[in-house]
């Protein structure tokens, strides 16, 4: 058991976590990601569907087995009042002969007699009548017995019969082995002050008749016992007249109790019990064919076809759901990579054209200088010949030109390390030595603007394996950004450092306006910008976060209104990104 | 005749002092300020004819120096000294008020051209 | 264009661009070294000193040529400038035979190693065109780089533009002997989509001569 929980508690976790069991379709993250929502939608369907239908059954059960439950009561109802009637039939019978004929008459053995065979014609299935008086004796007699005279003093029935003045007895064998019961009746002779008894034994049979003409199934079985369990009509499954009933019996303490009891077989029996008022009698209605068993199991063989297919049905309209949807989504975040991936190139693109006009432009100067003075060697050699004085002056001049020489190799070569590197993408990089290059091609506009540029940069910073090329451009824009918002006069200040084993950090720190809290968490959103139309197209900061996020790093920005905005890139020593 | 008065603005020592004594060969009279402040002090004292005027100049922005120029004295010509691609820089100068542009390197035979006729315009105004 | 293209096309990019700033700055770093060797050829005779009036003319010379250098730079500068900032944009108006001399003056140092010159038969007449220059570069350039490596040495590529129709027509001529067993690969695959894409198409004649067609505005992106 603690397995199997163990096993669904694994399973489950799985389903939502996918592990080893989704791995090779986790390389597929769509496919995992369609086989969660199905699994989770049919789940969630499947639950509601099994407790309605859990419900209903339920529910339709117990309505059939009310229902069942109630006819049967009705029945039980019926046949119990029918032999009730019976019972008080006979009674009143007797009481009516006790009431027309005196015991004096009665005693008259031919009155006896005669009166005796005139009910016998109305009434079937009487065996005998017998006047007892109060003494208990049996005074006179007609019927197939030897019993005048006999001595009922002792008897437990005479008893009863003076305390309740009727008396209705158990069957028992009699004349020719056939099963009867008796019946009598005290009648008070008040102004004696005496009483005489009248009894009367009736066949078993016509009570039998009574209780079979309720109409049964062929498994079920109606007969009567007494207090005792003694069969008082034959049953048909459980024994003949006079034989022990040996099932369990409760006497029902209102008039009927019907029980549901389990059998050792499949089916449940039914056992209604009624008591026969004015008799020792319990009626047994025991019911094996209970049609509400049966019913459900056709409904269980429907409903479960119904499952199935609304299962079916169901799992085929979330597969076809769920594949339409993550497809889209699919889609639409190659989409959005696909966008990412153009604003990324045009962004590069763009910076190399920036990178140009920013080289051009340096250039100038140094080539400006190299043509004035060497202009001027001209004009003095012009002027004034090659003379012994000018010569030192030529020579500062000419020593002035190599300086700019050099200028001008130095901003080519930026050039061309810049070429080389649109090859490479994978590299072990010093980033200082990549910032420094950074704020080389910033130089001009930095000094042009008479900001103030702090370097702290830590000696020793483990180097990182990772695109120069892309990081210096997440370092441009940052830079870039940090120039504009001070426009003149401020303070940058870049800082380097190793954060920990894993990890290096480069802070970029300028003192200028700040960026409002509500700004702060849209900075790095594509396309926002709070420069004018025109000026920047507001992706650079949303490329710069893609890049160092492709890099498996992170990048933040703190700032505060009117002290200024600090950028923190981290990055992995180890980049294992693209 | 008086020679022309000019002031050379440029950052680039290197570049000014070469082509201020170029210009002195030619008869100009030259003085030079690598930056906005210096260039107003020596406007305000020197009083050129043609300013020559490198926009890119630390302290104010050029184009503020030359409408400062233009404030002190309307007469004061200005030439601006411009790399390849300032072309908005180039016609902001022109819409507040400078005479001409020239590009660096600097052809010198072309320089001495606009400096004469921004030095005749100034004498007729 | 698909997402493999779409990088590959990218890479081709990167690698085009790198190629042409490598090759400029070699021609920069050129006329650099000529400058500075000149400036220093002068500081060496003035040092020595031995025939002050003969020298004046060498020395007049030295300089115009350092001028002249000093002006090829700022003009080679001025092409690398333009080249650049047509990748500004995706599509923009442009002129064809201005953007081919810039390809070519960029590139004609890496066709002077094997001393294949480029001749022009441009026509004068050309309406600009509205499409993507930067990508018309690198589909050119990449024929014209196969065909300096399959030319022989001193041969001759001419290129031509013509007006047609709604279009504009480029052809590149090699004019000279293959090399034996020669053939460079280029990705005329991926070539083929661009220039489709472009709304134009490119074929080759039998005499090697490659044809580039570009209507006068290319509808797509």
């Amino acid at each position: 058991m603690k397995n199997m929980k163990q096993k669904f508690s694994n399973l489950l976790r799985d389903i939502f976590h996918p592990r080893e069991i989704f791995r090779v379709l986790g390389k597929d993250r769509y496919a995992s990601l369609k086989i969660r929502i199905v699994l989770l939608d049919v789940l969630l369907s499947m639950i509601p569907l099994f407790i309605v239908i859990t419900i209903s059954y339920f529910w339709f059960q117990k309505i059939l087995k009310d229902d069942f439950h109630k006819q049967l009561n009705w029945e039980i109802q019926n046949t119990k009042q029918t032999i009730e009637f019976f019972v008080d039939e006979r009674l009143s019978v007797l009481r009516f002969i006790t009431s027309s004929y005196t015991y004096e008459q009665l005693s008259d053995q031919k009155i006896l007699t005669e009166t005796f065979a005139r009910f016998k014609k109305e009434f079937g299935g009487l065996v005998d009548f017998g006047i007892i008086d109060s003494s208990g004796i049996q005074r006179s007699y007609t019927g197939p017995y030897n019993l005048a005279g006999k001595d009922y003093s002792t008897q437990e029935w005479f008893q009863e019969v003076i305390i309740r003045s009727y008396y209705v007895s158990d069957a028992f064998t009699g004349y020719r082995k056939i099963p009867h019961f008796a019946v009598a009746i005290k009648r008070e002779v008040p102004e004696k002050g005496t009483f005489w008894i009248l009894r009367a034994t009736i066949n078993i049979d016509t009570l039998q008749k009574y209780v079979n003409t309720v109409n049964l199934r062929s498994n079920d079985d109606i007969f009567i016992i007494n207090r005792e369990g003694i069969l008082q009509t034959p049953s048909k499954f459980h024994g003949d007249v006079l034989e022990k009933y040996t099932a369990p019996v409760t006497i029902p303490r209102q008039e009927i109790l019907i029980q549901e009891l389990q059998t050792s077989g499949d089916d449940c029996k039914i056992c209604g019990f009624a008591t026969i008022k004015h008799s020792p009698w319990i009626l047994v209605t025991v019911i094996r064919s209970t049609p509400y068993a049966r019913i459900p199991s056709i409904f269980r063989n429907e409903l479960f076809f119904i499952t199935m297919g609304s299962i079916l049905l169901g799992l085929i309209f979330t597969i076809v759901m769920a594949n339409t949807v993550v497809n889209r989504i699919k889609l639409s975040d190659q989409d959005r990579e696909k966008a990412v991936g153009q604003s990324e190139h045009a962004s590069k693109m763009a910076s190399i054209g920036r990178l140009a006009a920013g080289v051009a432009h340096e250039i100038n100067n140094p080539l400006a200088i190299i043509n004035e003075k060497a202009g001027l060697m001209k004009d003095i050699l012009e002027v004034s010949g090659n003379t012994p004085d000018n010569k030192d002056k030529f020579l500062s001049l000419i020593s002035g030109i190599a300086e700019s020489v050099n200028r001008c190799r130095t901003i080519t070569h930026r050039l061309l390390g810049f070429s080389r590197r649109m090859e490479i993408s994978q590299d072990a990089i010093d980033m200082n030595d990549a910032i420094q290059e950074v704020i080389g091609f910033l130089e001009k506009e930095i000094l042009y603007r008479n900001i103030r540029l702090e370097l702290n940069l830590q000696e020793n910073l483990p180097k990182v394996i990772t695109d120069k090329g892309q990081v210096q451009q997440v370092f441009l824009n940052i830079i870039n950004n940090a120039i504009d918002a001070l426009k003149k006069n401020g303070l940058i200040n870049v800082t380097t450092y190793a954060k920990d084993d894993k990890f290096i950090g480069i802070a970029i720190k300028d003192n200028g306006s700040g960026i409002p809290k509500e700004n702060l968490k849209h900075i790095f959103e594509p396309f926002y910008s709070t420069k004018e139309k025109g000026e920047g197209t507001g992706l650079g900061l949303s490329i710069s976060y893609g890049i160092v996020q492709k890099l498996g790093g992170t990048i933040l920005v703190e700032s505060e209104i009117n002290k200024g905005t600090t950028f923190s890139v981290e990055l992995p020593l180890k980049s294992e990104g693209d | 005749m008086a020679h022309t008065k000019v002031l050379l603005v440029d950052d680039e020592k290197e570049f000014a002092s070469a082509l201020a004594e170029r210009l002195q060969l030619r008869n100009y009279d030259v003085k030079s300020a690598s930056n906005a402040l210096e260039a107003l002090g020596i406007v305000h004292s020197f009083l050129p004819d043609v300013v020559l005027l490198d926009l890119k100049i630390p302290g104010m922005d050029g184009i503020e120096t030359l409408k400062a120029i233009k404030k002190f004295d309307s007469t004061i010509e200005v030439i601006m000294l411009t790399g390849h691609g300032d072309v908005r820089s180039v016609e902001d100068g022109m819409k507040s008020g400078a005479f001409e542009y020239i590009m660096k390197p600097v052809d010198i035979g072309e320089l001495t051209l606009k400096i004469n006729r921004a030095s005749q315009k100034k004498q007729t105004s | 264009m698909d997402s493999q293209y779409e990088n590959e096309l990218r890479t081709l990019q990167m690698r085009f661009i790198g190629k042409i700033i490598a090759v400029f700055t070699h021609e920069i770093k050129n006329y650099i070294a000529i400058i500075n060797e000149s400036t220093g050829l002068i500081g060496d005779m003035m040092k020595l000193g031995k025939s002050p009036e003969n020298e004046l003319p060498v020395y007049l010379d030295i300089i115009h040529s350092i001028e002249d250098y000093i002006e090829k730079t700022t003009g080679h500068f001025r092409y690398l400038n333009r080249f650049a900032h047509r990748m500004d944009a995706p599509l923009s108006s442009f002129h064809i035979n201005e953007s081919l001399e810039e390809l070519i003056a960029l590139i004609n140092r890496f066709a002077n190693q094997k001393r294949i010159s480029f001749k022009q038969g441009y026509d004068n007449d050309m309406p600009p065109v509205y499409g993507n220059p930067s990508l018309l570069q690198l589909i050119i350039f990449t024929f014209v780089e196969k065909n300096i490596m399959e030319l022989e040495q001193d041969s001759t590529i001419i290129m031509q533009t013509a007006v047609a129709d709604k279009s504009v027509l480029i052809t590149i001529i090699p004019n000279g002997k293959r090399v034996e067993g020669s053939s460079a690969p280029i990705p005329t695959e991926l070539l083929d989509i661009i220039i489709k894409e472009l709304g134009g198409n490119i074929s080759q004649d039998r005499g090697k001569n490659t044809v580039i067609m570009l209507p006068l505005t290319s509808s797509t992106a």
